[in-house]
């Protein structure tokens, strides 16, 4: 297979990429500082992909590779839906849809004492921020957000959740809004909560709005912006 | 018994340096964090991987890397004799032991410490080259699980008869109790991970039946490269960019 020419370093920004490709050559870019984000490393002066995914630039100096997948890769100040997999004395264990289950300390929820441990049964869904992300540790997560209040996260009560791909997760966390949650909240009003770990839960007053919504949103992964409109719209004529 | 013509042509067609047709499909077990299907003409091979997830033996942990593990099998649909095989026996033991060392060292396993990755191999439709099948499903379905590789690897086999090597053996020739080189390689790194030889070569020949298998090899990871282009082209074009 031929190497593509290093002519510019820039010369793969926005293109697809897959493991093994060789990006950047550091040897030709004396005194530049960069920053390298998932899916990339350095390997002695070649920064070669690990995942198949788009290559991203952020000025002034950083480079990621985005990709789309069904597991998640821990990482630190991201929202998550985790569910709880066992309650140990001083941690909840949640599944984070990672390579390793995270720890919930029992203590870090807001006003959180010895004295008011929250019991949670196993397979309890939560909305949590993780504090801590490390490959030799498993992660630690927070039910508080940096100042320690409650915010929005804890326990996600009632509704339905369903998996999908982290690419969707991040589509939907995307502003300006997704074409699908606008369209849906126009005319219908329901919660839902997007974990990046590709969870995405959905509560409304009725079940059959439920269905709807989650429906819309599980089959947006595969349409554009414009098709999604037709879609939901599509889903709105048939219900009223 | 000719497995060459006069005219340079195989037993099925194809001339001895042409390769059997490749097709492949990515995401086809829903379940799975990744998948794919790979055939090589009549050879049909499909790879699920699940993980990096939490180790499911404990004392199989290791604290400085992941744990992979691969299980290959060979249902009895497969092959032409419909013969009842244990599900443990020696040849899918081998080549479970074969695949899982080669993604090893392709998988950046130290970047997932205390975590386990399966992948699950079985051969559909064999037609000779189950192997090298097995080894670029494999290859598909952890990129697109999303699993950190140096490269893509990829394998091919080749072999020797009639005087003359031929890519991509068929059942056919590979029943023939000739050589068989299967190699498989990191492309882009250009570098050996996986050669094996039943039977016997001279030195020079071997050479050249490498270099032809290595042809194939480059051959195959031509078209992984494109299939995983076009997946993620799709990927990022349901998400609207």
């Amino acid at each position: 297979m031929e190497a593509k020419p290093l002519d510019s370093p820039t010369s793969f920004v926005n293109q697809l990429v897959v493991p093994g490709d060789v990006v950047l050559d550091l040897s030709t870019m004396a005194n530049q500082t960069i920053k390298l984000g998932g899916g990339l490393r350095q390997d002695c002066d070649s920064i070669t992909v690990l995942k198949a995914g788009k290559l991203r630039f952020a000025k002034p100096n950083k480079y990621w590779v985005e990709s789309s997948q069904k597991r998640y890769v821990p990482c630190v100040g991201d929202t998550v839906l985790g569910i709880v997999v066992d309650t140990r004395a001083d941690n909840f264990l949640v599944d984070i849809k990672g390579p390793a289950l995270a720890f919930l300390p029992v203590l870090s929820f807001e006003g959180g004492t010895r004295r008011n441990i929250p019991k949670f049964e196993v397979g309890t869904l939560l909305y949590v921020r993780l504090v801590k992300a490390n490959t030799a540790i498993n992660p630690e997560l927070s039910c508080t957000d940096a100042s320690g209040k409650a915010a929005e996260f804890g326990l996600l009560k009632d509704g339905y959740m369903f998996e999908s791909s982290t690419g969707l997760s991040r589509m939907l966390l995307s502003s300006p809004a997704c074409p699908v949650l606008e369209a849906l909240g126009k005319k219908l009003s329901f919660e839902t909560a997007v974990g990046l770990n590709g969870r995405v839960w959905v509560n409304a007053a009725s079940p059959s709005t439920i269905v709807l919504v989650s429906n819309a949103i599980m089959n947006s992964e595969s349409l554009s912006a414009v098709q999604q409109k037709i879609m939901v719209d599509r889903l709105l004529q048939r219900v009223q | 018994m000719e497995y060459v013509n006069p005219e340079g042509i195989r037993e099925d067609g194809r001339r001895p340096l042409e390769m059997r047709h490749l097709h492949a499909e990515i995401g086809t077990v829903a379940r799975a964090d990744g998948s794919a299907v790979f055939e090589m003409g009549n050879t049909k091979v499909i790879a699920a991987v699940y993980g990096p997830r939490e180790v499911q033996n404990r004392s199989q942990q290791l604290n400085d890397q992941a744990l992979v593990r691969c299980e290959y099998s060979m249902p009895n649909f497969s092959t032409g004799d419909r013969m009842r095989k244990p599900k443990g026996d020696r040849r899918s033991t081998e080549i479970s032991l074969v695949i899982r060392q080669t993604m090893e060292a392709c998988i950046l396993t130290h970047l997932m410490p205390r975590s386990q990755i399966d992948i699950f191999v079985q051969v559909l439709s064999a037609d000779g080259g189950t192997r090298s099948a097995c080894i670029n499903a494999a290859t598909l379905a952890l990129a697109d699980a999303g699993i950190p590789m140096r490269d893509l690897v990829t394998s091919c086999s080749a072999g020797y008869l009639n005087s003359t090597p031929l890519l991509d053996l068929s059942y056919f020739e590979d029943s023939a109790g000739g050589p068989d080189v299967t190699v498989g390689i990191l492309p882009k790194l250009d570098k050996v991970t996986l050669l094996q030889m039943d039977a016997r070569l001279p030195i020079d020949i071997f050479e050249n039946v490498v270099q032809l298998a290595t042809e194939g090899c480059k051959a195959v990871a031509n078209y992984i490269h494109e299939v995983l282009l076009e997946n993620t082209k799709q990927l990022e074009y349901r998400r609207g960019l």
